[in-house]
């Protein structure tokens, strides 16, 4: 029984862990790079499930067209919001104002359209894989085990692309110094959009996967924003590090207080435990003293 | 015979201290419209539905003009405001319903319950910048929504929130005039926000916080406790958000969670953005715009909620000054009085355009 509930705690954890850093390295990539807080990351979440969701039950085609469907609607709908919103004020003196403003009002208009769309009622977006193992009476199924491994992949991938292609240093030579990087030619607006577009895609990609574990609606993309926010900022913003370490942390804590104390303790525990962090360690895990920034 | 030169005098700096120039007969005359207009009202046809109209907009006004006054002047992101008003008006209902309260002394506890609640999150929040107070309070906002849902019974009504909160006790009184004393009550509210915020604004306090939005190196230079200065406009923005929220519990007996829809929270965003963010009449305009908007594209349901996200983004983006300081300097250039002093009205101009 103990042990049941234990594998049930890890489990959990691991799986949400995963999927939070998943939606918060999108979050910390652009942070770190753009310096935009995008409060429209919740809304690309949903367009990307949403696309997979259309893909799958109106044109009939199985999950596997759905999911590169859904990644790249998704990461086109970050460059578009990117061209039209974010272009026009890089650079001038509101730019915090207007880019945070514009992320909210974009996400409440995607969360409108998608309910004009189909309809307020609950989705379901078939998984990947299906089946499950069964571990000391918990089903472990396998697209969580999916969903884990695509998540620690792309952790990889996006560390060896920032670390060792010529786009990837490009994009840590803008977060670094832009004027500086725009003096050594490269384009730094274009990197921007770059790096928006990656962000979306791994917010799409989120979408896909996470949604056989939850039903859809319009406003699904809301709470995993705000735990991607809570993991970036636990992890340090705009360090892709922080926000896999800080993925699992909080992944586990939370599930370990939804198994150990009960559901309604989740949220207010990992609240109280980013308040502490925030204490102690202002910058996160891995946050390199920028308090001070917005 | 030489002109004596009169001893100069220091001229108070009626730039800083507008409510010099307002005069009594202004005001009053304001004041008594305000008191007169519901009494033509209600005799028209459609008369009470107006009077509602201008209930929700003396409530909406009041929360938008609290929230521009820690964003827009105090450069303090939060948005934990919808959760402010409904802690007020959850305040006030459990009292009022719960223990059976009087609603015009339960209501007096809203804004003490709220500023309390301002002051808790704020003593974390508030020495951080930027994106963590966006985070924190998004998540403040969302742990409120979730109590309201799933905590205590006398607090969630069983997920459905408070439905069945007494009204005010206006005594054996007809319709009209019931609705007329609401209104008056409302209008009260209104009032004393309104011009509480305004003495804020121009107040050291509110210089200070200014100075710190436009130039934190240079006000904390300036010996401006950064954090107790934020502290105090969160309170007071608080305060009046949480008066707010408990009169609305009162007047539609009842508040329900879907006070936290996100949809509230643009609607508000939407008052100060229209309507000028960072200035002082703005979100009252925008208030009246939202509101009147609202009625006029009732017929378009879902896709009002599309249209003004989009109008909102849009207006962040392309034209972040708002309404407000177009229609003023259209006043300006056309009915408004001739500037005694170019120079400085030039450079007050630049001020105002500047922040925000």
């Amino acid at each position: 029984m103990h042990n049941t509930q234990l594998v049930q705690a890890v489990w959990g954890g691991v799986l949400f862990g995963s999927v939070y850093g998943l939606m918060a390295l999108g979050l910390t990539l652009v942070w770190g790079a753009v310096r935009l807080l995008n409060l429209a990351h919740g809304a690309i979440f949903i367009v990307g499930a949403y696309t997979a969701y259309w893909v799958v039950s109106t044109l009939h085609m199985p999950i596997l067209v759905a999911l590169p469907a859904g990644v790249l609607v998704a990461a086109i709908f970050a460059a578009l919001m990117h061209v039209l919103f974010i272009r026009p004020v890089i650079g001038k003196p509101g730019f915090d104002n207007a880019t945070l403003v514009a992320t909210v009002g974009l996400s409440i208009s995607v969360s409108a359209a998608v309910l004009i769309i189909f309809n307020p009622e609950y989705k379901v977006v078939p998984p990947v894989l299906s089946g499950s193992q069964n571990v000391v009476g918990v089903q472990i199924t396998n697209q969580g085990l999916l969903v884990i491994a695509t998540s620690l992949a792309l952790f990889a991938l996006v560390y060896l692309f920032l670390t060792y292609s010529r786009q990837g240093m490009a994009i840590r030579a803008v977060s670094q110094q832009r004027d500086a990087a725009s003096l050594m030619a490269i384009p730094v607006v274009r990197t921007y959009g770059v790096v928006i577009a990656i962000s979306g895609a791994l917010a799409g990609l989120a979408g896909v996967l996470l949604s056989p574990f939850f039903f859809l609606n319009p406003s699904s993309g809301f709470n995993p924003m705000i735990q991607a926010l809570i993991v970036t900022i636990f992890g340090g913003l705009g360090s892709v590090r922080g926000a896999l370490v800080a993925g699992f942390v909080l992944g586990l804590f939370e599930s370990f207080v939804e198994v150990y104390l009960g559901v309604a303790w989740a949220l207010p525990g990992v609240f109280l435990l980013i308040i502490l962090m925030l204490i102690v360690r202002p910058n996160g895990l891995f946050g390199i003293g920028e308090v001070r920034r917005l | 015979m030489a002109v004596r030169a009169a001893p100069a005098r220091p001229e108070v700096d009626r730039e800083a201290t507008p409510w010099r120039r307002l005069s009594l007969g202004t005001a009053g005359g304001v004041l008594l419209f305000g008191l007169v207009l519901p009494w033509l009202l209600v005799r028209l046809d459609i008369g009470n539905f107006l009077v509602v109209l201008l209930i929700l907009f003396f409530m909406q006004a009041v929360v938008a003009q609290s929230w521009n006054l820690i964003m827009g002047y105090g450069g303090i992101y939060s948005f934990a405001q919808v959760a402010l008003f409904a802690i007020g008006g959850w305040t006030t209902g459990v009292l009022a319903h719960s223990l059976g309260w009087n609603p015009f002394a339960s209501i007096l506890f809203a804004p003490v319950v709220a500023t309390a609640a301002a002051l808790l999150i704020g003593l974390p929040t508030l020495r951080l910048r930027g994106t963590y107070v966006v985070l924190l309070t998004l998540a403040f906002h969302e742990l409120t929504r979730v109590f309201a849902i799933t905590g205590p019974r006398f607090i969630s009504g069983g997920g459905y929130g408070l439905t069945i909160v007494p009204g005010f006790p206006l005594g054996n009184v007809s319709n009209d005039q019931r609705l007329i004393f609401l209104y008056y009550i409302a209008m009260v509210i209104f009032a004393i926000a309104t011009f509480v915020i305004w003495r804020v604004i121009y107040s050291p306090l509110g210089v200070a916080v200014t100075a710190l939005r436009d130039s934190e190196t240079y006000g904390v230079s300036r010996g401006i406790n950064q954090f107790r200065v934020r502290l105090l406009l969160f309170a007071i923005s608080a305060f009046f958000t949480g008066l707010a929220g408990g009169y609305m519990t009162h007047y539609s007996t009842g508040i329900s969670t879907s006070v936290f829809d996100l949809s509230r929270l643009i609607d508000l965003l939407a008052m100060i953005v229209i309507g000028g963010w960072g200035t002082f009449m703005g979100p009252i305009l925008g208030a009246g715009i939202v509101i009147g908007l609202d009625q006029a594209l009732e017929g378009i349901g879902d896709y009002r909620a599309l249209a003004e996200g989009l109008i909102v983004a849009l207006i962040a983006v392309f034209a972040p000054q708002g309404l407000w300081p177009a229609l003023r300097g259209i006043y300006d250039r056309f009915l408004g009085p001739e500037p005694a002093e170019p120079q400085l009205a030039a450079e007050a101009e630049a001020d105002s355009s500047a922040g925000g």
